[in-house]
């Protein structure tokens, strides 16, 4: 093919500018298109793939691995698995260890292809062979054979549990995810449990850090969906997640504490940490399902604390149509009234209920009489008995003192109230400045600030090649400066002997 | 060793407690021998034959022994046991891998330990427990019912509710936690009546309070110093004014000290 030295001369460079990611991405679809040219085309860039993937092994630097791994979702879409037995044929050698010749053998039978011989195979690395498995993964997923897959993936994890190389982390991290996820779609989770825990325990003992975040979020996952709410807390409290995970596998991990916690009532953790996934997921098209259902929980989480959260939280198109029952129950809530909170539940009980949401909303039946309650309280100076219960549809005025006695020892309201003559009586308001509460507000937007700026000041990068090319420039520059400054000095030095010599004449 | 009791022996070991149970004047002592006879028996069974685990009917024998059990433990008050009775028992209740046939008492015995849990004020454990039961179970079924209005109740604070609800128990058992219930709440309105109100009669304080005697309120308001003046028949709570303009100057300083830090540090 003429093209084809052409390819080969792209950069080996790890870095790509932006630009050239694109143009990368664009080039590897628009070729996919053309039917004929494909096939050649994919076994080229398996083929580069696999020159990163090498490349990284021998270096020891992650960031090949990662250039790889960034061109498998452009791969997916136009994989054949031809054009994987090709390849896999290239690597058939009799010099391979033989748990890596049985796992390509497994991936060629899984694909449905039988292996061909080719007699100038390369050996293979387990890496290389992880990979091959990988994109076979996603094939089956695709085309939706899941038994196949879930064989495959018992293969692969077997493999992988077998060798144990720090460059394994991130192919490894990824073919778990998919391991799980045949399992989910297959729904028989709890078989994946053991297989899982087992791997997080070699994880955690060969220091592989994003395998480990990865187990640490699936697991949590899988006992999420079996609503084992307590064996979550113990395993997320006993174990670490490694800071040094990707953003997207922390954005996850962020979101399922939450939702733990949120469950376990400890409603201010889930607050902190479902904002934080908010803002650790990139906001974009792929993610718009994992933003809505972080955002329908924290609502849930702010209205369950007593905030209403803003407005503008509902305006965002992403949000808008999804969140629309969650506005309603905010209007209901904030305004107090129990009658109508009841009406919306009612009417979006089975979204609801396909949310998960039900029992947490439940109760909210609380706040909405706290909401009811308090607003009474700032509206009127005194009130009675009978009124309250009459504005709050309670039972009975009893009811409504017991009520109001708890709220009042809760800090909802500030009152008092005078049992013989049966009325409530609110308390003066004082001047809110002058207490403390301006300081521990501006207080805690300083602390906040104050870590942002360190974290920035943390995570600041140098840019790479170009860093040196700059020191170059500026020494250079030191240089020509203290030239400049000597010539300036010599003739300033000859001025002014010239001037004195003229004043000595005068 | 003596010998491995077969499962026919602990059938009929089971019946037996069963029928001792059942009877008028249970005789508590000797069925307590007889449960842990029972009990022993299950785990050398379990120990020998590791894959007597398979074996359905044999679940479901454990099963109806830990039922009876927990039956027991509410009979004599023993709460710990009880706990420990329940914890086994979930297993069998929410996990379906036994395909098991619903046990009549499951659904009561769960209410029971609902109940349990909120006359301990173990709220978290009790949402933990309601996530784990279906949706339909929480609006249907009269014995999750009971608890999951009483919760509402209690955290809305309408104690009178509860009150009344000691009336509408679906069995006999649950009294047994409702009275404990009771002490725990009215400990609550006790706090909530200190705070809001400035005086009160003493028959609207034995009514608030449920009390049902006038020594009980004043062994009360004594255990919680309020100031019972005989003359007039009024209870005086204790002002507690919050001296919000008080100068807290440790936190100031904390607070300064560290913007300081944290501004030197910038460079």
């Amino acid at each position: 093919m003429a093209d084809t030295p052409n390819k080969e001369n792209v950069t080996m460079e790890v870095e790509l500018t932006p630009e050239q990611k694109q143009a990368e991405e664009r080039r590897i679809l628009v070729e996919g298109t053309s039917s004929g040219l494909s096939l050649q085309l994919q076994v080229v860039d398996l083929n580069r793939n696999v020159k990163f993937l090498e490349r990284g092994i021998t270096a020891s630097e992650v960031h090949y691995i990662h250039r790889a791994l960034r061109t498998v979702s452009a791969l997916r879409k136009r994989l054949q698995p031809e054009v994987l037995a090709e390849i896999i044929a290239a690597h058939t050698s009799p010099v391979n260890q033989q748990i890596v010749a049985d796992c390509l053998k497994s991936i060629l039978e899984s694909l449905g292809q039988r292996p061909a011989e080719n007699p100038a195979a390369r050996s293979c690395e387990p890496e290389v062979c992880l990979f091959f498995g990988l994109l076979a993964q996603l094939h089956l997923l695709d085309s939706k054979a899941y038994e196949r897959g879930a064989q495959l993936s018992n293969v692969l994890v077997a493999m992988m549990s077998s060798t144990q190389r720090r460059t394994l982390d991130s192919v490894v991290s990824r073919v778990f995810f998919y391991y799980s996820r045949f399992f989910e779609v297959a729904d028989c989770l709890s078989d994946a449990r053991p297989t899982l825990l087992g791997a997080l325990q070699t994880a955690t003992l060969t220091n592989m850090k994003e395998t480990k975040a990865m187990l640490l979020t699936l697991l949590l996952r899988n006992y999420l969906h079996y609503k084992l709410y307590d064996q979550a807390e113990r395993l997320a409290a006993k174990s670490t997640f490694p800071s040094e995970a990707p953003n997207n596998l922390l954005a996850r991990y962020l979101y399922y504490m939450g939702r733990i916690e949120a469950i376990q009532l400890n409603y201010s953790q889930a607050q902190l940490h479902l904002l934080e996934a908010t803002r650790k997921a990139p906001s974009n098209s792929t993610t718009a399902g994992f933003q809505q259902t972080v955002h329908k929980v924290y609502v849930i989480v702010e209205l369950l604390m007593g905030n209403i959260p803003e407005r503008s939280l509902f305006r965002t198109p992403v949000l808008k149509k999804p969140l629309q029952p969650y506005l309603e129950l905010t209007q209901a809530v904030r305004i107090g009234d129990l009658s109508q909170f009841q009406d919306v539940v009612q009417r979006y009980q089975d979204k609801f209920l396909q949310d998960q949401m039900l029992v947490l909303i439940q109760r909210l039946r609380h706040n909405v009489i706290k909401a009811g309650i308090r607003s009474i309280s700032i509206a009127y100076s005194r009130i009675s008995l009978r009124d309250i219960c009459l504005k709050l549809h309670l039972d009975s005025e009893e009811d409504a003192e017991y009520i109001v006695a708890k709220a009042i020892r809760d800090g909802v309201i500030d009152a008092t109230i005078d049992h013989e003559k049966g009325f409530v009586k609110s308390a003066e308001v004082h001047n809110v400045y002058g207490t403390s509460d301006p300081q521990h507000a501006f207080d805690k937007r300083i602390t906040f600030c104050l870590n942002l700026y360190n974290e920035s000041v943390k995570s600041m990068r140098y840019p790479g090649g170009d860093h040196r090319k700059e020191l170059a420039y500026a020494d250079e520059g030191i240089k020509r400066e203290r030239e400049l400054a000597q010539e300036l000095e010599n003739e300033d030095y000859d001025d002014g002997s010239d001037m004195d010599a003229m004043d000595e004449d005068l | 060793m003596p010998a491995v009791p077969s499962p026919q022996e602990i059938t009929n070991l089971y019946e037996n407690t069963r029928a001792a149970l059942n009877a008028d004047s249970p005789d508590l002592d000797a069925i307590k021998s007889r449960l842990s006879q029972l009990k022993v028996a299950l785990v050398k069974t379990a120990i020998q034959d590791a894959h007597i685990a398979q074996n359905a009917s044999f679940q479901s024998l454990k099963r109806s022994i830990l039922e009876m059990g927990a039956e027991f433990s509410i009979k004599t008050g023993d709460i710990s046991a009880f706990e420990r009775y329940m914890a086994q028992l979930e297993v069998f209740y929410f996990d379906s891998q036994f395909g098991l046939e619903e046990s009549k008492v499951m659904y009561p015995l769960i209410g029971l330990n609902l109940l349990r849990m909120l006359s301990e004020n173990l709220i978290a454990d009790f949402h933990t427990t309601l996530e784990r039961i279906g949706l339909d179970q929480l609006q249907s079924n009269q014995f999750i019912v009971h608890p999951v209005k009483l919760e509402q109740a209690l955290m809305e604070g309408s104690y009178k509710k509860v009150w009344q609800a000691r009336a509408e128990v679906p069995t006999p058992e649950y009294m047994f936690f409702m009275d404990i219930l009771m002490s725990t709440i009215r400990n609550e309105v006790a706090s909530c009546v200190e705070k809001s109100y400035s005086s009160l009669p003493f028959a609207d304080a034995k009514s608030v309070l449920f009390f049902t005697s006038m020594d009980e309120l004043l062994r009360f308001a004594q255990e919680h110093r309020w100031t019972v003046s005989p003359s007039e028949k009024r209870i005086t709570f204790p002002l507690t004014t919050e001296n919000t303009r008080l100068f807290q100057g440790e936190n100031i300083m904390k607070q300064t000290l560290s913007y300081a830090r944290e501004l030197e540090r910038i460079v």
